[in-house]
């Protein structure tokens, strides 16, 4: 974790990342599938691109990471880069706070992250899609809500958080297990502003 | 799959078009379908996004892009057309459920929208190929940094996903268990995605290495092997778009008062 | 010049406890071809990165000492400057092809493009690399469709585009099938062939044998020894540094045949002239 927070200075190594960032999520995302989970665990890489080398380059990894599937899936994908920006952003202080550092405090950090993240994508889901997500238990909450007359803001962001919810915390919660399980050398190998010591 | 990409390798003018133009035509019609609400100019926009896609010969290559969004565009009409706080003048009923013509006429809008900006976007996806897209972006300024950091996801992923087998392969001969109920399931996740976490950040090391050797840091001017020439051709399309926007914004301001 | 001169190297990296390089001095001349032994540890891979600059530069930690390459010291120079004089090439092709280019031909004018060289240059670099490395007919195929050993070749390609004087390969064929090995070592005696300085770490020694005009033998990160294979391999407490000879010279050693400066021979060929030469001297 660098010393400087919002260096823009990139190493080399923090730029590499970035690639590998992106294919983790992919992975996670394959993964969960192929297990059949009821999570996408599509963002496990850019939150350990934020754990590793801070708030810009996870953030840079969430926003390459939604250019990258909008090119090559889902054009839709591109406006929700403002979503993973707000993730990587939001990981990287948690971390760099030290408030990501057991299991709990993971948990706790999940919770602020899906906040973060639907408090982000509901202006997005109103403009594109009256307020949906296109997840049916999400959006089922959102009919209910709508026809409660509740007002389209509050139905839109319960319908984002009660989706994101497990998803973010679990997501925070493995990628915190992976990086207890790395290796010293490598956590120190995408910080960019060691000194040279003369012996 | 080789490399990640939707482009379709064609012989068109509009594969021709330089890719900045391309960018440009997305942000015009996203620009046009959120200032404007109007279904039709918006039919209109679309209508000849779809004779730039034809004449691109990738219309059917469009209708799998749309494909993901369906399922919540034909929600919207439901949702909104019983919902909509809006809601007044009933037009039909299915049942006991009411639809009212407020929602239905915005849940069209919202639809003619996702199509418009849906057709802009895969206007540049299908007709241009990425490595192009983005040593065209380099040469207009883009740093060459992340210029690299984008292409080289698009050939990564697929090599990183050719490990997903071995890894998984590997974790079920010894006796992971990746069937059954959701704690069991869930338990499964770890053993399968930890290898290839490490296995991608041991890389990143070896990866960054060999690229500060080949000048990656380098504060020399890039060159580029291949050339380029911006035909006069797209000049005038860019100036056309560029019109175009700032038309839109004046017309929106004026119409406004 | 292209001589490296290394006096008093010393070097820790950052978190850990011990030197991984331990007051190391030494010169290498042009043209010479070095292999560098060593057991798992011993400090071969860090040596190597410490005379291409990559420690201190890329792994920064704890640093003493100077390595001078063209009078230059690297650890004030800079990476991509440096990479002109000496260039590396790692073990895995995998991770040495950038990703971001479609051909090979592409792929060698990576380095070439950051560097700003003009695209005739950057064509004729291109061209003559390629064909040293005997790749140019494949030259239009995706960098990832190639075999190991010709994906290692590439790699080295991209090297000697750059045109450095030296080059230094750190177990560039551990992760090779033995027909991608064997090219990798035909590609490395035509480097040298071209007058090239190779430094090559190995743990093939009956091939380094081969080609080596000295080899350094590395222990807990000191240099034990600096020598012709033949002095080196004859040592007797090689089995305390973790390294084997090469077969002939441990059959050499069961059955005593040396020459008479005492020294066993490294390869097939010296082997054979040794005992002929002795049959001559018999009869
Ligand atoms: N990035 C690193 N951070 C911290 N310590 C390291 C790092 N790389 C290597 N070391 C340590 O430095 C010492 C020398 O390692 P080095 O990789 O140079 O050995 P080597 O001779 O190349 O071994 P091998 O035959 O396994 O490649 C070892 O003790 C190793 O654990
Ligand atoms: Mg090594």
């Amino acid at each position: 974790m660098s010393k400087k927070l919002w260096s823009f200075k990139f190493s080399t190594a923090s730029l590499v990342l970035i690639p590998a960032a992106v294919g983790i999520n992919y992975i996670g995302k394959l993964f969960a599938g192929l297990l059949k989970l009821p999570l996408w665990l599509d963002s496990i890489g850019t939150m350990l691109a934020s754990m590793l080398a801070g708030p810009i380059i996870g953030a840079l990894s969430g926003a390459i990471n939604n250019i990258i599937y909008g090119l090559t899936m889902d054009p839709i994908s591109f406006v929700y880069a403002i979503t993973s920006i707000a993730i990587g952003i939001t990981v990287g202080i948690l971390m760099y706070r030290g408030l990501i550092k057991n299991i709990y405090l993971a948990i706790l950090s999940g919770i602020i992250v899906a906040l973060v993240a639907a408090i982000v994508s509901t202006p997005i889901n109103i403009a594109f899609w009256g307020g949906q997500t296109g997840n049916i238990w999400g959006d089922a909450l959102f009919a209910s809500l709508m026809a409660k007359k509740f007002p389209m803001w509050l139905a839109s962001f319960l319908d984002e958080f009660v989706v994101d919810l497990p998803d973010k915390v679990a997501s925070l919660v493995i990628s915190f297990l992976i990086y207890k399980g790395l290796p010293k050398s490598l956590i120190n190998l995408y910080s960019s502003d060691d000194e040279i010591e003369r012996l | 799959m080789r490399m990640m990409s939707l482009y379709k390798d064609k012989d068109t003018i509009i594969h021709k078009i330089d890719p900045l133009n391309k960018i440009l035509y997305i942000l015009a019609s996203i620009l046009i379908t959120m200032l404007i609400s109007d279904f039709k100019i918006l039919t209109l926009t679309l209508v000849f996004s779809f004779l730039l896609l034809a004449i691109g010969k990738v219309i059917k290559n469009v209708f799998p892009i749309i494909s993901f969004s369906l399922i919540v565009l034909v929600t919207i009409v439901v949702i909104q057309g019983l919902f909509n706080p809006n809601n007044k003048i009933p037009l039909f009923n299915i049942g006991q459920f009411v639809f009212y013509k407020e929602g239905i006429i915005y849940s069209f809008l919202l639809i003619l929208r996702v199509l418009n900006i849906l057709c802009a976007f895969s206007l540049l996806i299908l007709t241009t190929k990425p490595s192009d897209l983005i040593e065209n972006l380099v040469r207009r300024g883009l740093s060459p940094k992340l210029g690299y950091v984008l292409a080289s996801v698009l050939q990564i992923i697929p090599q990183m996903l050719s490990t997903m087998d071995t890894i998984l392969d590997a974790q079920r001969s010894r006796g992971l268990e990746t069937e059954g109920k959701l704690i069991k399931r869930l338990k499964a996740f770890i053993p399968l995605i930890g290898p290839a976490v490490m296995n991608s950040l041991i890389s990143t090391r070896e990866r960054a290495m060999a690229l500060e050797m080949r000048g990656f840091n380098s504060n020399i001017k890039k060159t580029f092997l291949n050339e380029h020439n911006e035909t006069s051709m797209d000049k005038l399309i860019r100036y056309l778009i560029i019109a175009l926007i700032i038309f839109t914004i004046v017309w929106r301001l004026v119409w406004l008062k | 010049m292209a001589k490296i001169v290394v006096e008093g190297l010393k070097y820790r990296y950052p978190l850990s406890q011990k030197l991984a390089l331990n007051d190391i001095s030494f010169e290498i001349n042009e043209g010479e071809f070095i292999g560098i032994i060593g057991a798992n540890g011993a400090g071969k891979s860090t040596l190597c990165q410490a005379l291409t600059g990559i420690v201190p530069l890329f792994f920064k930690g704890d640093y003493g000492g100077r390595v001078i390459i063209d009078d230059v010291e690297v650890a004030k120079s800079n990476l991509s400057e440096i990479s002109l004089k000496i260039g590396m090439v790692f073990q895995n092709p995998f991770t040495q092809i950038t990703g971001s280019k479609l051909t090979v031909y592409e792929e060698v004018a990576f380095g070439l493009e950051n560097m700003g060289f003009e695209r005739e240059e950057m064509k004729r670099r291109i061209d003559d690399a390629l064909m040293l490395l005997d790749l140019y007919r494949h030259k239009d195929k995706n960098p990832f469709d190639l075999s190991g050993g010709q994906m290692q070749r590439l790699a080295i390609a991209s090297i000697i585009a750059m045109q450095p004087k030296i080059i230094v390969l750190d177990e560039p064929t551990s992760q090779l099938d033995p027909q991608g090995s064997n090219e990798v070592f035909k590609a490395v005696s035509d480097l040298k062939k071209k007058g090239i300085t190779v430094i090559m770490v190995e743990h093939k020694v009956e091939k380094l044998s081969e080609y080596a005009d000295r080899i350094m033998l590395l222990h807990d990160g000191r240099l034990i020894d600096f020598d012709t294979p033949s002095k080196i391999f004859s040592k007797d407490d090689l089995k305390d540094y973790g390294v084997v000879e090469p077969v002939f010279t441990r059959y050499c050693k069961k059955i005593g045949l040396k020459d008479e400066r005492g020294l066993y021979p490294v390869t097939l060929d010296e082997a054979v002239n040794l005992v002929v030469k002795k049959r001559e001297h018999n009869s």
